[in-house]
């Protein structure tokens, strides 16, 4: 569920890098301050996009301030802080709660659980603070469980769970952005949800795990992956739309670098390994034809 | 009321010039920062309008790429350039929108060459990449579209109409920067994080 809505920053301006840097180690600070060194385990990619994003939408001040990290040791670090950052560590906290209680339905791994539960006490906080956004999390991963249990075909019922629940969450302050930064979130949400299934299909066909594209696969394996790259385009085409009918500025450049191009990261990397694996398959195959 | 009037631009501002005025408008007009103005209500109705006119360029915009059917239409080689939707259309630009229409593509172009530069935007440089498309200067018509992107970044019908042009080869040139895909720095920082978390654990 996390971990792709990545920046490619081969391609970025020194700069732009190391705004998106900063805003990342401020959401990793927030969340040791939020949770401690649990918490931040969660820190993504992800929710760093919708920091910069509600941040060049609200033309935030941020705190500038340098820290040590243990990570990069003897080397100082900048972050930054606003209100944005604070809500989305709150909100990376919920998700990843919910992801690793997920994870724990999925392997019973006990670890996962022991670790979701040592958030409980924050989580309740948030919940108290954010009812409604984390009401509709709640809401949308039940659905989606439910869903899976039975099997659902509909691959955009599926991705429209998390559409609906990532809508919810970039409508940080109910006013005229309302309806631009959900539709955002709703196609960014559809897109992640294709993407996990997409990357996870090998490995759920292996192990009989549901997966809604495995029934598109089998119907039809040509076009599958025609299908797959058509139905990710057109929902990052429309959450590209969506962002920029919205007034930003600020941070476009950095923002316009993962829509247009760092969010097919996964996606790249799987390509490769696809081609990788079918050129194998072909030189093994070469190789038995020459023994025959 | 002109939309652009409202904003204080011409239609053929950028899409950030949009946004730039937008922002400087909504922001002087804001009611936070007219509490003690005395013609407050006068400044609330001129944020209302702001916010409005904006909003009504920005649906335009992007409905500028609605008409017709994409991609499957220019295989078959015509296609209806409908720009309806889009207000204050100069007659020039409408009479080189009928040629292309109708397949002259070379009149178009002559149309559109007589058009002063300085009244050039993201309609123009796309009707000129569609005529120079027709005309089969395909490098030109790459230029061009790439111009009324940049001009107008929002505008899909540009952007689908540029990947046309390249084979869609507009996702296939941000593709082309991945061969290294994999984010080092990324998988490093959790990596390190959840080694600590390892470490935490068994201290």
């Amino acid at each position: 569920m996390f971990g792709y809505i990545n920046a490619n920053q081969e391609v970025m301006s020194a700069e732009d890098r190391d705004t998106y840097k900063a805003f990342y180690c401020g959401l990793c600070r927030k969340l040791k301050e939020l949770g401690g060194w649990k918490a931040q385990v969660l820190l993504n990619y992800d929710m760093t996009f919708l920091i910069i994003l509600l941040s060049g939408l609200y033309e935030l001040e941020s705190k500038k301030y340098s820290f040590s990290c243990a990570m990069h040791p003897g080397k100082k670090q900048f972050a930054y802080d606003n209100e944005a950052v604070t809500y989305c560590a709150k909100m990376n906290i919920v998700l990843g709660y919910h992801n690793l209680m997920d994870d724990y339905a999925d392997s019973k791994n006990l670890s996962k659980k022991t670790l979701a539960n040592s958030y409980k006490k924050v989580y309740t906080a948030i919940r108290e603070e954010y009812p409604e956004k984390v009401a509709a999390v709640e809401r949308m991963m039940d659905a989606i469980r439910d869903a899976e249990s039975r099997r659902e075909e509909n691959l955009d019922v599926m991705a429209g769970y998390m559409g609906t629940m990532l809508g919810e969450l970039f409508v940080w302050k109910d006013d005229v952005w309302n309806k631009g930064l959900r539709d955002m979130g709703y196609y960014m949400g559809k897109f992640i949800y294709i993407m996990d299934a997409y990357d996870d299909l090998e490995k759920d066909e292996k192990d009989h795990n549901y997966n809604p594209l495995l029934m598109k696969k089998n119907c039809n394996r040509d076009c599958y992956e025609v299908f797959c790259q058509q139905a990710l385009t057109s929902m990052v085409s429309e959450c590209a739309k969506s962002f920029e009918c919205l007034p930003i500025l600020e941070h476009a450049e950095i923002l316009r670098n993962i829509l247009y191009s760092g969010i097919w990261t996964k996606y790249e990397y799987k390509q490769i390994k696809l081609g990788n694996r079918m050129n194998k398959e072909k030189q093994d195959g070469s190789i038995s034809g020459i023994r025959d | 009321m002109d939309p652009y009037q409202v904003l204080g631009i011409s239609p053929s501002a950028s899409d950030d010039e949009v946004k730039k005025a937008y922002r400087s408008l909504s922001r002087k007009y804001h009611p936070d920062a007219n509490v003690n103005n005395p013609n407050k209500a006068m400044a609330e109705e001129k944020f209302k309008q702001v916010q409005q006119a904006y909003d009504t360029i920005m649906k335009m915009r992007q409905r500028g790429e609605s008409y017709g059917g994409y991609g499957s239409n220019y295989s078959s080689g015509r296609t209806s350039y409908g720009y309806g939707q889009r207000a204050n259309i100069s007659p020039e630009l409408q009479a080189a929108l009928n040629y292309l229409s109708g397949g002259y593509y070379q009149e178009a172009m002559t149309v559109l060459s007589s058009i002063d530069a300085s009244k050039r935007g993201g309609v123009w440089y796309y009707m000129a990449a569609v005529a120079s498309e027709g005309l089969g200067n395909l490098s030109a018509a790459r230029e061009y579209a790439a111009r009324a992107v940049a001009l107008e970044p929002s505008n899909f019908q540009f952007r689908q109409y540029q990947a046309h042009l390249d084979g869609d080869a507009w996702y296939a040139t941000r593709s082309a920067s991945y061969r290294r895909p994999y984010d080092g720095y990324s998988r490093w920082c959790v990596d390190l994080l959840l080694m600590n978390l390892f470490c935490g654990c068994c201290c």
